[in-house]
């Protein structure tokens, strides 16, 4: 493998006792689009703040092609930011706000005026030139923080959760924005958000952060289809647990024990299990169908509710332990002849569930 | 809301009633005067027998009044410079630092304003009198840029407070040194609130008598001074005049600060 681009190496960030980030490792190829995903907390912020050189960290290294970032002051990283509150410079027009880091820089008039009138294309706002902050919509003004964020052509652009101030809809406006964008330029950029949709609809790599640490990095399908733990399972999509017991592993195809004493085989176990031992068994709603396929298993449930969602059905069923599961059918599945009924069952194949340790 | 203006019914009445008692109290005596300013009566009798403006005219021909006046303005300039200046260092350091005995630094930095004047005229009188400042134009800067320094520090304390620091970072991202950032992009944001600190604290030195008087000397007085001394040897309708032109100056400053502001803040 060629050298990363950016490389964050071990880096720890303690406030006092509480460790905020542990020994985050992390090699980002050029042009690679990479969130940090999390729940608030996390260390996902620390982390980018610490590329940024807002905070040092306590032990580690960032690196951008071999050099370390962490002598450099951060006025002189030439990184390009976008901030989760609206930053722009509130006495500027939009043009000024975008030619500022250029003016810093001392370019030359022409320079700035053609970099300015190109970034507000890149972001669609060319109409909106003369306008203040204080006359934008909060999706304009981060259309805008992008455009400044850019406009030096910085070699990684980070955002920290530039979206979380917005409504859903603008969100999902924008965030197809900022693919086009990111594939437009081809910047290397690192996002943060808490927004696993945000995450999968923009990530090349997601990097999920929990307590300091990162829980998994991998693409969206390798986090969604291949969690490695009930965390990652949990926090990307909607899924379902329940608790069961390790009977046997042959084959790496499990075989476990419901709270209502049935058995189910041909598990995915994400490690090895001892026998006896307590675990979780995790299933996506949409693995999980009312009628049987080729390989399926069953599990004998009592339909509680039903609802139709367009695309699909939302059916929620009961466990005799208790447990509710979530089923999300296509919605031209075939429905249960009488939802009331007892005995109903639903059918999964095994090897879309996952065990985990309990 | 319980104390709803809409709710209150007959109370209404009572209400508007002692509004407009308590601001005629505030407010008579300074249309009085300057009634009087243009009533022909040596004596300031009121209602006037007739209008004049020899009283002005009066005024405007005593090289002491506008000798008086320009000193104001002076040392009002001055110290209004002053207590922005220091001001808006303190107002970083109490906004942004984070050492021990911030509260008690702003405290101490506001005690002017709650201070009897008094008291800190004597004060300041007694320790210019020793190091030989009493009497000079430095002493007299000195002393009313303490007593604007809290009203310098209160509107720029308020505009930092409200300046979100993100934006500030945003600049050094970009490439802005710190200082940069400050000069370029904080300040600017927060203009209305410096605006308004240098018009309050020139305000609070050009309508202050009490540490004035202590300052003067034959050579130097202000306005009110000069008023105050004018009004002990004899009662002429002229002190009316100069009141009222030191009215009409604080009200224009007022009217100005309204307009400005609400102009930048767009």
């Amino acid at each position: 493998m060629t050298q990363p681009f950016l490389s964050i190496r071990a880096v720890r960030k303690t406030f006092g006792a509480f460790v905020a980030v542990h020994d985050v490792t992390i090699d980002v190829p050029k042009g690679e689009f990479l969130t940090f995903l999390g729940p608030s907390g996390s260390g996902k912020s620390t982390t980018l703040y610490a590329i940024a050189g807002f905070q040092d960290p306590s032990s580690g290294d960032v690196l951008l092609e071999e050099k370390s970032l962490l002598s450099v002051p951060s006025h002189k990283r030439n990184i390009g930011m976008v901030f989760q509150r609206y930053t722009l410079f509130p006495h500027l027009s939009v043009a000024e706000n975008v030619a500022f880091p250029l003016r810093v820089r001392r370019r030359p008039d022409a320079e700035v005026k053609r970099k300015v009138a190109d970034m507000l294309a890149l972001v669609r706002l060319e109409n909106f030139a003369d306008r203040y902050p204080g006359a934008l919509s909060g999706g304009q003004q981060q259309r805008v923080a992008l455009a400044r964020a850019l406009a030096y052509d910085p070699p990684i652009l980070l955002m920290d959760e530039p979206l979380s101030a917005l409504d859903k809809k603008l969100r999902q406006e924008i965030q197809a924005e900022i693919r086009r964008i990111h594939r437009e330029t081809g910047v290397t950029i690192l996002y943060v958000t808490h927004d696993q949709e945000e995450a999968l609809h923009l990530s090349d790599r997601i990097a999920l952060f929990k307590e300091g640490r990162i829980e998994q990095i991998g693409t969206g399908e390798d986090l969604y289809l291949r969690p490695a733990s009930e965390f990652v399972a949990g926090f990307i999509g909607n899924s379902n647990f329940l608790p069961a017991e390790h009977l046997e592993t042959a084959a790496s195809a499990a075989t476990v024990r419901l709270a209502d004493g049935s058995i189910l085989t041909g598990l995915k176990a994400t490690r090895p299990f001892d026998k006896g031992q307590k675990v979780r068994l995790m299933v996506r709603p949409e693995a999980l169908s009312l009628t049987p396929g080729p390989a399926s298993v069953a599990l004998a449930v009592d339909i509680v509710d039903t609802a139709f969602f367009g695309d699909r059905r939302r059916v929620v069923a009961r466990t005799a332990g208790g447990d509710e599961i979530d089923v999300r059918p296509t919605s031209d599945a075939a429905e249960p002849a009488d939802p009331s009924a007892s005995g109903q069952r639903i059918f999964f194949d095994p090897a879309s569930a996952f065990l985990f340790p309990a | 809301m319980l104390l709803d203006y809409e709710r209150l019914g007959w109370l209404r009445v009572a209400l508007v009633g002692f509004t407009a008692a308590v601001a005629a109290f505030l407010l008579l005596p300074v249309v009085f005067i300057v009634l009087l300013s243009f009533g022909s009566s040596r004596w300031l009798a009121f209602p006037p027998p007739g209008w004049t403006l020899k009283w002005y005219e009066q005024l405007f021909a005593d090289p002491t009044w506008i000798d008086a006046a320009l000193t104001s303005a002076r040392i009002a300039a001055m110290a209004a410079i002053l207590a922005v200046v220091i001001g808006l260092f303190a107002s970083f350091a109490l906004v942004r630092g984070e050492f021990r005995g911030r509260q008690l630094l702003r405290g101490l930095l506001l005690t002017p304003m709650v201070l009897p004047v008094v008291v800190f005229a004597i004060a300041i009188y007694a320790f210019f009198l020793r190091i030989g400042l009493a009497g000079t134009t430095i002493g007299f800067v000195i002393a009313h840029t303490i007593l604007a320094l809290p009203f310098a520090i209160i509107p720029i304390t308020a505009a930092l407070e409200g300046f979100d620091k993100s934006i500030e970072d945003a600049a050094i991202v970009c490439g802005a040194s710190p200082l940069q950032a400050r000069l370029k992009i904080t300040l600017p944001s927060i203009r209305i609130g410096i605006f308004s600190a240098a018009i309050f604290a020139f305000l609070a030195s050009w309508d202050e008598v009490v540490v004035a008087i202590f300052m003067a000397s034959p050579t130097l007085q202000t306005l009110p001074v000069k008023i105050w001394g004018s009004l002990r040897a004899d009662l002429s309708p002229v002190v009316a005049a100069a009141s009222s032109l030191l009215v009409g100056l604080t009200l224009c400053l007022m009217i100005v600060t309204a307009l400005l502001r609400r102009k930048l803040s767009r």
